[in-house]
Formats: structure tokens, sequence, C-alpha cells
């Protein structure tokens, strides 16, 4: 089934990029974090009319997808399939807001058409740092952090055995699926009628397979402590960088670059 | 149906990751003083099961269109409400990181629209009292029916509300529930169906898996339909009230507070044009409490002249620039040593 | 060092999986489990390390014997390789999944290190310290879960079905591998050439009672003995039929 092969190929990609080893990749996982996070909600706390001022940051993926060495191209795909709900939801502004808000040339651009744009441009930045972030820093490293920021412990470990667990589980549907389609060849999918029992199936399985894995922890000493996580400290290095950046960003936030280049034109 | 980070405004988004964080500890707690260790493997199988099961597409008979199954009312029902919504936290915020389903701010609405309602609200409030007299098949799947269809109705309205709360979409309110509450509905209907489908194949097979979740709770005694349709009624008004209130009043937080810090409200502005445009925007706006904040005093109007969309442009080439001599001096770099 | 009496089980469902059972095993002895599906070597183990309990007969590690108080001294004995890799390699990273036995006994960060370092050392894998275990293959998750329980330094280590699904070479990969552990070893297959190979004793099972036991040669030599219970003689004893 393409979506599972799809997925696990996203997955499989993403992680492979993680295991990169650039300045980017070797930041603490902790300064991604929340540089991530401070460049998000300054994205977004743009209005829908600023669409020149939001521009300046696009600076912020280009270069640390160059620094990190990321490959562009797995990543725009991503972003494709990210793309249409935005586009959608910021359809309706270009229907419900026809004023005019400017003439470029002969060509009359209403604030629906401007507030459309900049929903699509947020929605290709967020979506970027996201991306950049998760292919820059393992899952694992990233939910060890959690625990500093006092995020329960049973979340985190529970982030990790579903992480774990996800490629198993995702190749056993999809074997699951094809001896399916093998015996029913003209079916487009599973028949809506027999997903009790497969699902189903897939749930009593997985219910042995936890109790396996309970054994097996069992037989290893377990007795509640999942995890004993120590997030490593952060170094000079990293305050530099998580220094300067949030700077840069913040400074970026209040200084339209695209009117001051304009303003030269 | 997730909400991504460009759709949410700061302000919601952290309303909703400070409501999910406390939906969160709570649970956490919860779960401290009564989880059984064999429960947290698992939770995390689940968790998986949940990630794979729902790229499972199935057909849905007479449509020709196809559905997956959500998540929330089946795991409720095989860990518990509150194991269930720290799973489906889990799984939320592993989508949100790898597949770009939501986002890192919108993952608080996500897991308040997707998991709350299911696990918190509708199982213990809804499904459990329907099973509690009899656990048998016609019971489960009545269940499991109502509870999906309320859960997604509740995510649906959440949406909406959340949405137009942002400020992000000029969709009228009305459109919007009236595009979003339907649609729900029939996947609701469908998604409980085989939720339902499911739940009556593992009771069938292993009943212990099923009892064990649904005993490990005391419920309240003599809880009423009328009582049920009251919690839920008033979940409703204090979320989407207080969230509305908050957005007309104080729209954008960030914003707002910037101006109030730095004084800068004119920062980028250069005047009228602006403001009579902003005038007639808001006067003709559809609704116009959640109309566009265009009087917050950033230079959005002003900004949107043609020099500086063709600044705009520029910056563009020079970050992709940028970008493109770094990558150029790395492979020199790496040429040379 | 591990006694068996009269070892007798049922499941809850009334199936009788173990029937009177008795085994002395010493020190430092490698054996071959074999029997046909489920002739109950994997209901043996459960026993064993104490998942099953025990309701008749006794087993002993060591003088102690296998019971709920004791349960935690005898997993620091035994160790348990799981046929599926996937069941017992359960965290995001080797090294803490190699780490997880050593951490449970509350040891020191650097003397789970070493314990982490000697196991990779003494398989050879040291380079897959840092990777992901759902990123390995079937081989490398093998001999990883093998890694996993020799952390915990057992004085008896069980095996289930170690070769299974793997190919040749990873195969002869994880016979070395069992070849070179030193201490006691119980070895659950269907694998014959393997107990071949590296074993020096053999324990037949049948419906859940012991039916042979001896040397390598007196029992997986004898075609007649085999044959009674679903069994053939190793491939590398049997006559070549090339068409
Ligand atoms: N959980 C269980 N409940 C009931 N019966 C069981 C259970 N597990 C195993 N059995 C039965 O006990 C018997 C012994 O099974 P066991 O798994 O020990 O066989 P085995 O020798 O390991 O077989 P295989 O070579 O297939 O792994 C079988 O008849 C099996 O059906
Ligand atoms: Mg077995």
């Amino acid at each position: 089934m393409s979506t599972i092969t799809d997925s696990m190929n996203t997955i499989n990609s993403l992680e492979e990029m993680a295991e990169g080893d650039t300045i980017i990749h070797r930041l603490h996982p902790m300064v991604k974090l929340i540089t991530t996070m401070l460049y998000l909600v300054l994205v977004i706390s743009f209005n829908p009319y600023n669409i020149t001022g939001l521009m300046v940051f696009a600076f912020y993926p280009v270069i640390l997808m160059a620094l990190a060495e990321i490959p562009y191209k797995p990543l725009l795909k991503r972003l494709l399939v990210a793309l249409p709900f935005s586009f959608f939801a910021g359809l309706s502004n270009i229907i419900f807001n026809q004023q005019l808000a400017l003439m470029i040339g002969p060509m009359p651009v209403s604030y629906g058409f401007i507030s459309f744009t900049s929903i699509m441009v947020k929605t290709i930045f967020t979506v970027m740092a996201v991306l950049i972030l998760i292919a820059t820093t393992s899952l694992p490293k990233i939910s060890y952090q959690l625990l500093s920021i006092k995020v329960p412990k049973i979340i985190v470990e529970q982030i990790m055995l579903t992480y774990r667990y996800i490629s198993v589980l995702l190749e056993q549907v999809s074997n699951m699926y094809t001896a399916y389609i093998l015996r029913a060849p003209a079916s487009k999918g599973i028949k809506m009628k027999d997903m009790g029992i497969f699902v189903g199936q897939l749930l009593l399985k997985s219910f042995d397979r936890a109790e396996s894995i309970y054994v097996a922890m069992k037989c290893r000493g377990y007795d509640g402590n999942y995890l004993y996580a120590k997030p490593s400290p952060i170094q000079k290095g990293d305050w530099l960088f998580l220094v300067l950046v949030s700077g840069i960003l913040c400074l970026m936030r209040f200084f339209d670059l695209s009117l001051f280049i304009g303003s030269f034109l | 149906m997730h909400m991504a980070d460009a759709l949410v405004s700061p302000a919601v988004g952290g309303i909703m990751l400070a409501a999910s964080a406390g939906a969160i500890a709570y649970s956490a707690y919860k779960c401290k003083d009564d989880l059984d260790e064999k429960k947290i493997p698992l939770m995390g199988v689940m968790g998986a099961v949940i990630f794979a099961g729902q790229m499972i597409n199935f057909t849905i008979p007479g449509t020709g269109s196809s559905g997956h199954i959500g998540g929330g009312i089946l795991l409720a029902a095989l860990l518990g409400p509150f194991p269930a919504f720290l799973t489906l936290t889990a799984v939320l915020l592993i989508q949100a990181l790898f597949f770009a389903d939501g986002g890192l701010l919108a993952l608080g609405a996500n897991i308040w629209n997707l998991g709350f309602y299911a696990c918190l609200l509708v199982y213990p409030f809804v499904f459990k009292p329907i099973v509690k007299k009899a656990l048998t098949p016609t019971r489960i799947s009545v269940a499991s029916v109502v509870s999906v269809i309320l859960a997604l109705t509740l995510g649906a309205i959440s949406v909406v509300i959340q949405t137009l709360a942002s400020g992000i979409t000029e969709l009228p309110m009305a459109t919007f529930m009236g595009m979003m509450i339907p649609i729900h509905l029939a996947i609701g209907l469908v998604e409980g169906i085989v939720t339902g489908g499911i739940l009556v194949f593992i009771y069938k097979m292993r009943p212990e898996l099923l009892e064990s979740s649904m005993d490990n709770k005391k419920l309240p005694k003599n809880l009423s339909i009328q009582k049920v349709l009251g919690v839920l009624l008033v979940f409703a008004i204090v979320v989407g009230g207080g969230l509305s209130l908050l957005a007309s009043s104080n729209p954008d937080g960030l914003e707002w507070s910037m101006e109030n810090v730095a004084g800068t409200a004119e920062l980028e502005t250069s005047g009228n044009a602006y403001d009579s445009a902003a005038n007639i925007q808001e006067s003709t706006a559809f609704l116009p409490d959640y109309g566009f904040k265009s009087t917050d005093g950033e230079g959005s109007a002003a900004g949107t002249s043609v020099s500086g969309i063709i600044g705009a442009g520029i910056t563009l080439v020079l970050a992709g620039g940028t970008g493109y001599l770094i990558y150029a001096v790395k492979r020199r770099k790496e040429k040379t040593a | 060092m591990l006694e068996i009496e009269k070892l007798n089980y049922a499941y809850p469902d009334g199936h009788q999986a173990i029937r009177d059972i008795n085994l002395k095993i010493e020190e430092g002895e490698s054996i071959a489990l074999v029997g046909a599906n489920g002739a109950g070597k994997s209901s043996l183990f459960k026993l064993i390390i104490g998942i099953s309990e025990i309701k008749e007969g006794s087993i002993k590690v060591e003088e102690l014997s296998v019971g709920k108080k004791t349960l935690k001294d005898i997993r620091r004995k035994v160790g348990m390789v799981f046929q599926n890799p996937d069941d017992q390699l359960f965290m995001t990273k080797v090294y803490d999944d190699i780490a997880f036995g050593p951490r449970n006994e509350l040891l020191t960060e650097e003397e789970v290190e070493t314990r982490v370092v000697n196991a990779l050392e003494q398989l050879g894998i040291t380079h897959l310290r840092d990777r992901m275990p759902h990123r390995l293959s079937g081989g490398e998750k093998r001999v990883i879960a093998i890694a996993s329980v020799l952390a915990m330094n057992p004085r008896v280590i069980l095996f289930d079905e170690p070769t299974s699904f793997l190919d040749p070479q990873a195969r002869r990969n994880v016979i070395n591998t069992l070849d070179s552990l030193k201490m006691t070893k119980i070895i659950a297959t269907h694998d014959l050439d393997m107990a071949l190979d590296i074993c020096d004793r053999v324990i037949i099972l049948h419906h859940g009672s012991v039916f042979a036991d001896g040397t390598v040669k007196d029992i997986l030599l004898d075609e007649n003995l085999l044959s009674q219970c679903h069994l053939e003689l190793p491939l590398c004893m049997q006559k070549p039929r090339v068409r």
C-alpha cells in the first residue's frame, strides 16, 4: 500500500539525514528545539497582510539547510504533501475578501490574495523549520530533551517506545494488507466490513507482542523504569548559537528587509 | 483533521498548548497512581499500532471513497482513558515531526481536538455509561458509533473555533461550521462503525482485554444522560467562548505585547493609505470580530506596495544565494581537504 | 548447576505442555534442545526464567530454586535470548538497549558503560553502538540481542531458535558468536547442523517430555531415533540428492 511505503520511506530518509555530522547536527538538541519554536512563533505572528516583512525569514531555513547539508528534494516533497490543506484554507480568503489592495502594473491584487500568499508562505516556512529540526536531530534526542523541560517521563517513554515499534508495525500492516489484497484482487482496499477483523487481528497480535516485550524487559530487571535519562549539558558554543540566532530572529521580526531594499528602487 | 502551524496564531497555539499540557500532566499524574508496569510497553506498541493502523484505507460501500480509523475511542477502550490520551499524544508528536502533520505550535490544538475529547471526555462520560450495564456486542457497537461521532464533532467544532480565533481565514463562522460539522458527522458514522467492529471482534476473541480497562476506574454513580449532555455543553461553551473572547479582545498576543514593549506601533508604517484601506476592510468584513487585525499598527498594507513586493523577491533571491554560497564553500573545503 | 526435577506444566487452558521432566546440567555445558514444533522447548524456557509459574516439580539454578521470591536473582543468573529480536530490543539506541539490564541493577553510568563496551567487543560489534535497532538487519539484531543478555553477566544463557530467519552468512556469524561464549548454554533449535557444530549434548523433547538425552554423536547420527520424533539427520550427514 503506497501510504505505508511512503511513510516508511519518509521516516527512513529523515533518519538518515539526522545521522549526518555537521555543525548543525552537533548543536545541542535543546538549542535547536528552542530556536525552532522561536522561529515558528515569530513567523506566525506576522499579520496576514504583511508578506514583505515575512520574506526575510527565508534566510533561516535556507542557511540551516546549507549548513546541515540537507538535500532539498526530499524536504520539498514533504512540503508538497503539507501544502494542500493550507491551500484550501487560504483559498477561501481569495473568495471572501476581494477588496483591492494595490495594483502591480495593470494587475489588481486583492487583500484576499495577499493573505492567501501569506498563509502559503507561512506554511512553507513553518513546515521547513520543523523538518529541518527532525532532519538534524534524531527523535530520541529530541524526546530526551523534553525531560529537561519537565514533560512527564511517561510521555517521553511512550514517544520512544512508539517510535521504536512504528517500523515493525508498518511492516506487519503492509504484509497483512498484501495478503488480503492477493485474496481479494478486485477490491481497492480493505472492505469496510472486514476492518473489524483486520485491525482486530492486528491488535491481538500486538497485545501478544507487548506481552513478549514485557517479559523481555522483566528478564533484564525491569521494574517500571524504562528510561534512565540524562540529557547532556549545554556547551558554551551552543549558548553562543542560541543567543546569536535568537537575537537575529528577533531583529528580523522588526526589520523589514524587503521594504528596505524596495525603498532603493 | 490536523491543524497546521500556519493556521494558528501564537495566542491560540499557546493557549491550546497550555490546555493540553494541563491534561497531559493530569493524566500522567493519574497514571502514576494506578498504572501497571505492564502497561508501559503495551501503550508503546498500541501507539505504533494506531500510527500504522491509520494508514489502512478501507472502502466505504456505495460511495467509492475510502476512510481510515481515528483511534481515540479505540485506544481508550483498550487502555483506559488516561493511558490512551498519553499514547495518542506521543503518536501526534511523532506525526507532527516526521510528516509535518500539524506542527509543533499547533500540537496543543491537535492533542486537544483529537485526543482530549475522545479519551478524557466522551469515553468516560458517554462510552462507559453505555456499556457499563452489560458488555454486549450491541452495546459496544452503539457506544462506539455514538462516541466517535461525538468526539469527532467536538474536534471539528474546535478546529473551526481555533482557526477563526486565530484570524487566519476569512470564512464566515456559519459557512465554516456548515462545512465541517456535516462532514465530520458522516466520517464519524463510518469510523464509529469500524471502531465498533474492531472492539466487538476483540470482545469475542479476548473479552478480558476490554473488561480490564472497563473496570479499572470507578464511575460516578447515577450518571444520567442529561448530566452527560450538560458536561459536554459546559465544555463547549468554556472552550469556545473563552477562546473567541480572547481572540476578539487580544487577537494576537505576541504582536500586542511587542507593541507594548517596544512602543513601536508605527515602526515601519507610513500612514494614511493603509489606514483607510483598513477602515474599508473593517467595515466590509463578513465578521468584523473575526476579521483581520490590520489595525495592529504593523505596516501591513503599506508594506504591500509594488516596491515592497519587488523587495520581497530580491530578499528571497538573496536568501537562496546565501544558501548556495554556503553549499559552494563547503564543497570547495571538502575538495581541498 | 541447573537441576530440573519432576517438572510438569499445563497452560491455563489445560494444555499439558511439559510432562515429568528430570534433567541435570553441569557448568559450562553446551546443550542443544531439539524437538518438533510444539514439543515444549519454549515452554520449558519460560518455566526456567519464571515467566510461567511452576506448579508441579522444581527447577534449581545453582542451588537457588525458581519461584516468586527468587525471581530477581534467578534472572541475574539466567539470561534468555528471544526468538524475535524485535521483542527483545525495545530501546531506540543499541547502546541504551544493551545498557538496559545493567542500569536496572542500578550500577553507576561508568560501570554500565564498561559492561556495554565489553559485550560489544566480545561480539565484535562495536561499530553498531550508536545505531538504532529498527534500522538493523535481522542478523545484526540477533547479535545485539545476545549482547544485551551478555551485559548482565549471566551464568546460563537460554537461546530460543537463534538461527531462524537468517541468511547463510548471518547464520554462520551467529553460530560463531555462540561458539565463542564460554558460559553454560541451552539452545532450543531446529538447526541440527548448528547443534552438531557447537554443542556437546543433545536433549530431544517429544510431546513435552524428554525422549532422548545424550552426546551429539549418539543422538544426531541415529536416523531411527530422530525420525521417531519428526526430526531428520543433520543436512551435512544426509546423502546429497542432486538431480
Ligand atoms: N500460551 C499458551 N497457551 C496454551 N497453550 C500453549 C501456549 N503456548 C504454547 N502452548 C502449547 O504448548 C505446546 C508446547 O509449545 P512450545 O511453544 O513450548 O513449543 P516449541 O517446542 O517451542 O515449538 P516451536 O518449535 O514451534 O517453537 C504446544 O502444543 C502449544 O500449542
Ligand atoms: Mg518455540
